[in-house]
């Protein structure tokens, strides 16, 4: 996929980046923004371009009063990509494929918002193979993500998220977690506990053949990608009815245990849309 | 319980491979935790595999062709042991003189003596009988049984085609043996049905008159005689006859030498030939005791039945299986 084929989304955070870097982002670095802060005297901030001459001419000290702005400045946006052996599966596309669409939309869209953007990629452990530094250019990302869409994996599950937050920095920063989120409850909840500092979307990849679109009726063997564990279903309307239950409630285990940590989880079902996301930012990011 | 081939039992660790492998045609599925736990399903996952195993189970047992042992029962009847000597010689596709009476006119004297003993045999029912026939030499065809089949369906091959010549002494040697492994049940017989025609070696002569009455054997002799054949009772034969005895007149004074009960009838008309059968019949009706043995019976249908029977049913469970569900791996 060449890189104007990527759907952009629009996003924003709700926090005031830290970053001295010129961005799109409400900072709390003075600079050269339009966000008003305060004044100050033209000694303390040297610039005389920002002299107000109303605050200056109220000043009974007649000091000469400068105004201060707050800059814009980026922040650091990162994919972490489960690529354990559940992300291999799915119907039309696999989702460890639409992964690859997030990561690359999320890399092209954080470019264009001159945001630094980074790829860390888990399995058991942090694949440190599927690492890609924070860069201000989306190449390295977007040709990661192309690799990912033929990525095939054996039998490991996705305890790394848990030691993902050791590659991540100090400063807060964006985090897209994509992934299916089939691994134990525990261990997402140690994961999200060691990133409260940052601002992380959930991105669920579920797949409607997995439990909304299964065939009606029928006997057939399943094998765990992750375990190997191998089960025979005998499909019927009871049965599909309580597949169907069993998902709504991990769904809605998922959405407490984020709400929880104030996160909002996105689902996304068979294919990423871009516009869904940017969507989700306006409504549950505050501008 | 035995077997045909037990080596091919060798094979039978081969059953266990549905339960060890897992089916090859699995679809992948995401995260099988997530599937809530159905025992329906486990039970069904588990009788495909008993399934499998014993389809396979059945055939590996119906390759080695198992049977049951053949069992001994005693059984205890009112009758006689007899061994039928049947002449199969050239001379019994001669015309028999006793059918023009009976109206069977060109009857040969072989299916006469086939229908003869048909009848004999069927109006003895507890009767062990055994059969041999001769012609150049004798040929074993039937121990002594109580089986009425083997018995009629022995005689019924007895009226075939013959050969050339008449070995009497062969083929009554070849009787005595089929008395000799089995328990004497006080009433035995060999009946000999033959043309007569043929002569016996002194040696064997020896032989029979030592055999007969060791083995507590009587002999009756039922000759066929041919339209203007000599018969044995002629009374120009006995002492001073003057040259070479007919061979079936040289052979009826033999049997009179022997030291065991020997009776000779001529089946000349159905009434001699009648009388000489409810002779025999009265003469020989004591209890006997003797040992019949069931064959065994034979299992391999029963095995590749059950196989067939389980492999349909795994057919109709891969009808059952899903093949529209759409996942990519």
């Amino acid at each position: 996929m060449s890189e104007q084929h990527i759907k952009e989304f629009s996003y924003h955070i709700a926090w005031r980046s830290r970053s001295r870097r010129p961005g799109r982002h409400k900072s709390n670095q003075r600079g050269m923004g339009m966000e008003f802060r305060g004044h100050t005297t033209l000694l303390s901030y040297p610039d005389p371009r920002r002299i107000d001459i109303r605050q200056t001419i109220r000043d009974p000290l007649e000091q000469i009063h400068v105004r201060i702005f707050n800059q814009k400045s980026i922040t650091p946006v990162f994919v972490l990509c489960d690529m354990s052996g559940s992300m291999q599966y799915g119907s039309n596309q696999r989702k460890i494929e639409v992964a690859a669409d997030i990561a690359q939309s999320v890399a092209q869209s954080a470019t264009h918002n001159r945001d630094l953007v980074g790829f860390i990629g888990f399995d058991d452990v942090v694949r440190e193979d599927w690492l890609c530094t924070l860069s201000a250019r989306p190449h390295s990302t977007v040709e990661m993500a192309e690799n990912l869409r033929s990525y095939t994996t054996t039998e490991v599950g996705s305890r790394g998220i848990i030691e993902t937050v050791r590659l991540l920095p100090r400063e807060r920063s964006l985090i897209f977690m994509v992934s299916d989120f089939h691994m134990p409850i525990s261990d997402l909840e140690a994961s999200l506990v060691l990133m409260q500092r940052h601002h992380i979307v959930p991105v669920v990849l579920w797949d409607s053949s997995e439990y909304s679109d299964l065939p009606e009726f029928g006997i057939t063997n399943v094998t765990d990608p992750e375990t190997g564990a191998t089960r025979t279903l005998f499909l019927r309307k009871a049965y599909r009815d309580r597949i169907l239950q069993s998902f709504n409630d991990r769904r809605a285990t998922i959405k407490n245990l984020f709400s929880r940590y104030d996160m909002e989880p996105f689902f996304v079902e068979n294919h990423f849309d871009a516009d869904l996301l940017s969507d989700y930012f306006h409504q549950y990011v505050a501008a | 319980m035995g077997f045909v081939h037990p080596l091919v039992l060798w094979l039978l660790p081969l059953a266990l491979l549905p339960i060890l492998l897992e089916r090859s045609n699995t679809k992948t599925y995401s995260w099988v935790a997530m599937l809530p736990a159905d025992p329906l399903s486990n039970l069904i996952g588990l009788l495909l595999k008993i399934l499998a195993a014993i389809s396979l189970i059945c055939i590996i047992l119906g390759l080695a062709g198992p049977h049951s042992l053949e069992q001994k029962v005693e059984r205890i009847g009112i009758g006689a042991q007899i061994g039928m000597v049947i002449d199969r010689s050239a001379s019994m596709d001669d015309p028999f003189s006793g059918g023009t009476a009976e109206g069977r006119v060109g009857e040969t004297k072989s299916v006469a003596a086939a229908r003869l003993m048909t009848d004999f045999v069927n109006k003895r029912k507890n009767d062990m009988i055994g059969v041999v026939t001769f012609s150049n030499s004798a040929m074993y065809v039937l121990p002594l049984t109580e089986s009425r089949e083997a018995i009629l369906a022995a005689i019924k091959a007895t009226a075939g085609n013959s050969l050339f010549q008449t070995n009497i002494g062969g083929g009554l040697t070849s009787a005595v043996g089929l008395f000799e492994h089995v328990p004497d049940s006080g009433s035995r017989a060999v009946i000999l049905i033959s043309d007569g025609a043929g002569r016996v070696s002194a040696e064997v002569q020896q032989k029979l008159l030592d055999w007969l009455q060791r083995y507590n054997l009587s002999l009756y002799w039922v000759v066929l005689r041919q339209p203007g054949g000599v018969s044995i009772f002629d009374p120009k034969f006995e002492e001073h006859y003057e040259g070479i005895l007919p061979s079936e007149v040289e052979l009826y004074y033999y049997f009179k030498l022997l030291r065991s009960p020997f009776h000779a009838y001529e089946a000349e008309d159905p009434k001699s030939l009648a009388a000489a059968m409810a002779d025999i019949n009265q003469k020989e009706k004591k209890p006997i005791k003797y040992m019949e043995k069931i064959p065994g019976h034979d299992f391999t249908q029963l095995c590749y039945f059950i196989a067939a029977l389980m492999i349909a049913l795994l057919l109709s469970v891969k009808y059952l299986e899903l093949r529209t569900w759409n996942t990519k791996i």
